[in-house]
């Protein structure tokens, strides 16, 4: 199925499928839901005003997927050159509607797994954030990222190992 | 011989290819401490997804930005006219009533605070009293500049201090009125 991205039929079918784990795999980059929101209307704005045509919906969504991925990396870069210039690191104030144990227990969760994931290199890092966040297989990813599926599957594999080790010293 | 960690993850992701995949499952099926590693790893993935926020608050960031696109993307043409229609019948009424504002806020201005300060009163020309008819008369005959207004010697003399050599002929005899008229 063609994907026109500036028709309205279209954008929204696409929206519905890609939007939330867009928001997932810029919010795992940025740390921040407001931020990643800001994002994903900025890569859904990219696709709706250029006028693509995709041959398919997955090419849709793997051009969806980089473009958010980029965007977020970018922001997350110059947020460590601004922070690094005024040596101020603080934390973002996660935004939570939840309420009493369960916060907690999230929170804490959250936190190991956000702080393990910062701790893996990049390559890592995207290849098992796209693989936990979105519905994208091997291949999926390896198109993304411009990676063979060979390379994804060895690094899902590295990335775990590395979480599992990270996660369990904590 | 047992699975190894890579074989177990590409089967966890689905990514196992059908030969290997039969022979996997049927692994796991006597192996108690393979199928206790798979479980791990199972739980691994689930405490990474965990990790992200619940699926209600990405729905409502989810319709707020849906309808960015709403009121930006789609469909312009039609809420343009929309709107545009809505703008023309509202125009006047909007434009008289801030002319009007602008006009109070300017004159209120000068009333609340314009009478104590030195700087409007340099600047605005002070109250005048009303004027009397007889010296509206006068203002206005100093005003004029017509010829008529100067007397005879008044005129020669000015011509005179401009360079000019001024003849006077009497046009008609009539000897009486001829000191207000001139030829020139």
């Amino acid at each position: 199925m063609k994907i026109q991205s500036n028709n309205e039929h279209d954008f929204k079918h696409m929206y519905e499928k890609t939007f939330s784990m867009l928001f997932r795999v810029s919010n795992n980059i940025v740390k921040n839901p407001d931020r990643a929101e800001e994002l994903c209307q900025e890569a859904f704005t990219r696709f709706f005003d250029q006028a693509k045509v995709f041959p398919s919906e997955n090419d849709a969504k793997y051009w969806l997927i980089r473009v958010t991925k980029n965007l977020s990396i970018n922001v997350v870069k110059r947020k460590t050159r601004e922070l690094k210039m005024i040596e101020k690191v603080k934390k973002e104030p996660s935004y939570h509607d939840k309420t009493g144990e369960e916060v907690l227990v999230d929170d804490v969760v959250c936190e190991q797994v956000m702080d393990a994931m910062s701790q893996l290199p990049e390559k890592l890092r995207l290849v098992i954030t796209l693989k936990t966040y979105t519905d994208l297989d091997y291949k999926g990813i390896g198109k993304t990222l411009n990676i063979s599926e060979s390379n994804v599957k060895v690094r899902v594999f590295r990335a775990r190992k590395m979480l599992e080790k990270i996660l369990s010293q904590e | 011989m047992c699975l190894d960690d890579a074989l177990l993850n590409s089967y966890l992701d689905g990514e196992l290819q059908e030969p290997w995949k039969t022979q996997v499952e049927e692994h796991l099926s006597y192996c108690n401490g393979c199928k206790l590693r798979l479980n791990q790893l199972k739980e691994l993935d689930k405490t990474l997804k965990s990790a992200s926020l619940a699926n209600d608050e990405i729905a409502l960031r989810s319709q707020r930005v849906l309808e960015f696109f709403e009121n930006n993307r789609f469909d312009t043409t039609q809420k343009t006219s929309f709107f545009k229609r809505k703008v023309q019948v509202n125009l006047v009424p909007a434009l008289l009533t801030s002319a009007a504002a602008v006009v109070v806020v300017f004159i209120g201005s000068f009333v609340l605070f314009g009478s104590n300060n030195k700087q409007t009163s340099e600047i605005l020309p002070e109250v005048m009293m009303p004027i009397e008819s007889t010296q509206v008369d006068q203002v206005s005959a100093v005003e004029k500049t017509s010829l008529e207004d100067y007397s005879l010697s008044e005129i020669i003399h000015y011509l005179d201090s401009q360079g000019y050599a001024v003849k006077l002929e009497v046009k008609a005899v009539n000897p009486l009125e001829d000191t207000t008229k001139k030829e020139d």
